[in-house]
């Protein structure tokens, strides 16, 4: 193809002039298309079906124009230099649609870009991508690729990757301006047992519309699974970090890493070290007493098969509070219990205090008393009582770690229980360490369905990323409620232009490689190379 | 932090060391007159993406998944691609003249992913489990790390027609170029354009079906996907342009060099547009 004449093949412009001349054509059909369609626009306002139309309209129209107005207007259209600026000036559209915030409230343009908004909703770029600038940018893009076509008519094997390429360009094209404008999506809302649904919430732009729109089936939710992933524990690592939220700066937390909880020592990022020193999967705080030379008593009671030590003035009762035990000398019977049991380290006795009546004996090493309820097993006359961390079982009940940090050579010690999570401050809160449960991360959600229609029954599971094609809609997987497990959000769609989108983008593909790779060697080898480079490094 | 890395995760700090010490040997290639510095550059490159393939590997495992979750994670395979596709081109080109840009590239992405350190494993969520994350994600980095080294390509370019001493070193015969034959720097730039924009396509096709399959819709203007499409534009806009009369050369290389620039945009800057809290794409803490 030529870039400014009208013959096919790679030919160099005849002269500067006309270089200029064709650049200042190219500028303006860019910018013209684009005026036009702002100012056509402030008539009709933006919209799926203006673009669409707007666009079919306006490419057939200039596609007439470039056969039956004499000059440059079809060579320029065709050429490189205008199909290369109109490719830039739609990635300009598109760069905007993500520097203006699309289809908001006029409010919020007025609030957040006080000095542009009049603009941004005058030119309607709050909604770019439907606009009539934008329609007019496509426009120039559908009449350019027909007319390059038409210069290259016939088809030829040496040809064929532009007519794959750029037909598959308009496919796509014609696909999405039937999407646009022909599609219809909405939400369902099930629950497991619950209702059938025959209708559809139809929603724009993720809002509901209040229309509905018949599904012409049955639709019901057998069951709805929220399968989370297995719950983990982990000593996670945290940095602070300044984040900006509504406008205010803040410090939060952020996880750069986590370990294993293991035993061994590792390094942190910002220098420290720390390890696990213990780890409890079923955590508690049991007392360990040993004898001493001097102090309190210690008195070992089983009580209700669960045995633990006591010293002077401690009361143990069972959890019916039926029965206590009391340990002293002098003590008075605890109130409230119906049997007491009374023990004297002194006087080695025990008094059993009903409301009939005391009755007393003496304290013996594995006294058993009231049919097996009480038994005595050691009484130290001197004993020191400490707390003590330990495991009550291997089962991962109640972790908690003991951290051991070293920050700057010194060494400290934390407890930290997995249940009430507490960070370990390092460098001045710049840093944390925090052993944490990791639960609730959610994996699948499964929605069992069963459609019906007419006699047809079809069952399936509806998750994420599989969504069920049934009676002309697809079906997917788009919301639950953690506090409702019966309750499934469904999205269902209705789309006839998306299989011509992906028909047309599998063309683009085949076709770029077909022109990238394929007709290079048919034409004899090498790239095709119409103008020499201007500058290649010359070796020696 | 260096010390944390070679302690807790000593083969991400030795796949970095190694893409330096090439990067380095590539450089003495460039003033040496023997092959030798050429030829350990190229071998401590090679040693380099096997080690990385195996860091890829070894997380891959750790985390039951595709270790592409994470701006983290995605660093680390595009020095992968980078040193890889290197190699390849420095066999296609027979030329090491592009070590150091290949080099510094593939050290430069390991090394910001370990500056950064957010390497903390996050599960899947359900979008992410898709038979299509993994062909998306490759595609897409493979023709990034194409781009990436057209650009590189594109820089020499640029700094032969200005610097005398970049000019010598792509006519260098000993050393750095393998085969003496003359380098077509334009050519070879617009070659990996050209690799690359078929990846950018397909990678744009596969994001799309996804998008569809997980959406519900093929394209939902979501700030990424519209810089891809910026991104596919400029570099359409590059292969018609050559065909412009004057557009070869130095007009080309700065116009890969752009392209490249809105690729790094796409890649890491989308976090800074005002759309793109509402993004599904944007890479987070995690
Ligand atoms: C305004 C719309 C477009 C027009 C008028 C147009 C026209 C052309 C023409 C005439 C050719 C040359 C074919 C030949 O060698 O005979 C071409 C090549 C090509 N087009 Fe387009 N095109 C358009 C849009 C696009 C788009 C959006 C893309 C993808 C981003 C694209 C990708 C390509 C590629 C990859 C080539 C091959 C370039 C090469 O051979 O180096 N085109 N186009």
């Amino acid at each position: 193809m030529s870039n400014s004449s009208t013959s096919p093949g790679p030919a160099p412009e005849a002269a500067p002039s006309a270089a200029e001349r064709e650049a200042r054509l190219v500028t303006l059909l860019v910018f013209g298309a684009m005026v036009i369609g702002a100012v056509v626009q402030i008539w009709i306002p933006p919209g799926p079906t203006t673009l669409v139309a707007a666009t079919g309209i306006a490419s057939l129209v200039l596609l007439g124009l470039t056969f039956l107005v004499p000059g440059r207007l079809r060579a320029t259209l065709t050429g490189f230099r205008f199909t290369s600026s109109l490719l830039i000036a739609l990635a300009i559209f598109a760069i905007l649609g993500t520097l203006i915030l699309q289809g908001k409230p006029a409010e919020l343009y007025r609030a957040k870009y006080p000095a542009v908004a009049g603009l941004i909703l005058a030119l309607r770029f709050d909604d770019i991508f439907h606009g009539l600038p934008y329609a007019g940018l496509m426009a120039l893009f559908g009449a350019a690729i027909l007319a390059s076509a038409s210069l290259r008519w016939p088809i030829s094997a040496r040809r064929a990757g532009f007519f794959i390429a750029h037909v598959g360009l308009l496919v796509s094209g014609a696909g999405a301006a039937a999407s646009s404008m022909l599609s219809v999506r909405g939400r369902i809302d099930l629950f497991a047992g619950g209702d059938v649904a025959h209708q559809v919430r139809v929603t724009k732009g993720g809002v509901a519309t209040g229309a509905t729109e018949q599904l012409a089936f049955e639709l019901k939710l057998d069951q709805f699974d929220l399968v989370n992933y297995e719950t983990e524990y982990r000593v996670g690592y945290y940095e602070k970090v300044r984040i900006v939220r509504d406008g205010v700066a803040l410090d939060d937390y952020k996880l750069k890493t986590s370990f294993d909880p293991d035993l061994g020592w590792h390094r942190l990022p910002q220098g420290d070290r720390f390890r696990l020193k213990a780890i409890y999967p079923d955590f508690e705080v049991a007392p360990k007493v040993t004898p001493a030379a001097d102090g309190p008593a210690a008195l070992l009671v089983t009580l209700a098969g669960r045995p633990q030590w006591l010293q002077p003035g401690e009361v143990v009762t069972t959890a019916d509070g039926a029965l206590a035990v009391a340990f002293g000398d002098q003590l008075p019977a605890p109130p409230g219990h119906p049997t007491a049991v009374l023990v004297s380290a002194q006087e080695r006795r025990v008094v059993i205090h009903r409301a009939d009546g005391d009755a007393t004996q003496p304290l013996t090493d594995g006294l058993v008393l009231l049919g097996g309820a009480v038994r005595f097993d050691q009484l130290l006359p001197h004993a020191t009582r400490t707390a003590v961390y330990q495991t009550r079982s291997r089962l991962w009940n109640n972790p908690a770690v003991v951290f051991e940090t070293e920050l700057n050579g010194r060494p400290s010690e934390t407890l930290a229980t997995a249940a009430q999570p507490r960070g370990v401050f390092l460098r001045d809160g710049r840093s944390a360490l925090v052993f944490e449960k990791r639960d609730k991360e959610v994996k699948a959600f499964l929605s069992h369905v069963t459609a019906r229609q007419g006699n047809t029954l079809e069952r399936a599971v509806i998750s994420v990323n599989d969504p069920m094609d049934f009676g002309g809609w697809t079906l997917y997987q788009v919301n639950y409620n953690p506090e409702d497990p019966s309750y499934s959000g469904l999205e269902a769609v209705r789309d006839p232009g998306v299989l011509w989108v992906f028909v047309g983008f599998t063309l683009i593909c085949v076709g770029v490689f077909y022109m990238l790779y394929v007709e290079p060697r048919l034409r004899g080898g090498g790239i095709d190379r119409p103008a020499p480079p201007a500058s290649t490094a010359a070796p020696v | 932090m260096l010390q944390y890395v070679f302690l807790e995760h000593p083969f991400f700090a030795l796949t970095s060391l190694l893409y330096l010490a090439s990067t380095l040997a590539y450089g003495l290639a460039w003033v040496s007159p023997s092959r030798l510095p050429g030829r350990i550059g190229t071998a401590l490159m090679a040693a380099g993406v096997a080690l990385n393939t195996a860091v890829i590997v070894g997380r891959w495992l750790e985390a039951g998944r595709a270790p592409f979750k994470s701006l983290f994670e995605s660093l680390v395979f595009f020095a992968f691609c980078i040193a890889l596709l290197y190699l390849v081109f420095e066999r296609l080109y027979k030329t090491r003249l592009f070590g150091v840009a290949g080099g510094l590239m593939a050290f430069g992405s390991m090394a910001y992913a370990l500056a950064k350190w957010d390497a903390e494993i996050v599960k899947l969520p359900p979008a992410l489990q898709s038979g299509w994350f993994v062909p998306h994600v490759m595609v897409y980095f493979i023709g990034y790390a194409a781009v990436a080294i057209a650009t590189g390509v594109a820089v020499v370019q640029l700094l032969a027609s200005r610097i005398p001493f970049v000019h010598r070193l792509t006519t260098l015969k000993a050393g750095s170029v393998l085969s003496g034959e003359p380098l077509d720097l334009d050519r070879i730039s617009y070659d990996a354009v050209r690799f690359g924009f078929v990846l950018l396509t397909v990678g744009l096709l596969v994001g799309s079906v996804w998008a569809k399959s997980a959406w519900g819709d093929f394209w939902v203007w979501d700030p990424k996907e519209n810089w891809s499409l910026v991104t596919w534009l400029v570099y359409g806009a590059y292969l018609h342009l050559r065909k412009v009369r004057g557009w070869r050369g130095d007009r080309a290389a700065w116009l890969a060099i752009i392209g490249f620039a809105v690729v790094m945009f796409t890649y890491l800057g989308i976090s800074v547009l005002p759309t793109a809290e509402e993004s599904a794409h944007v890479y987070t803490q995690s």
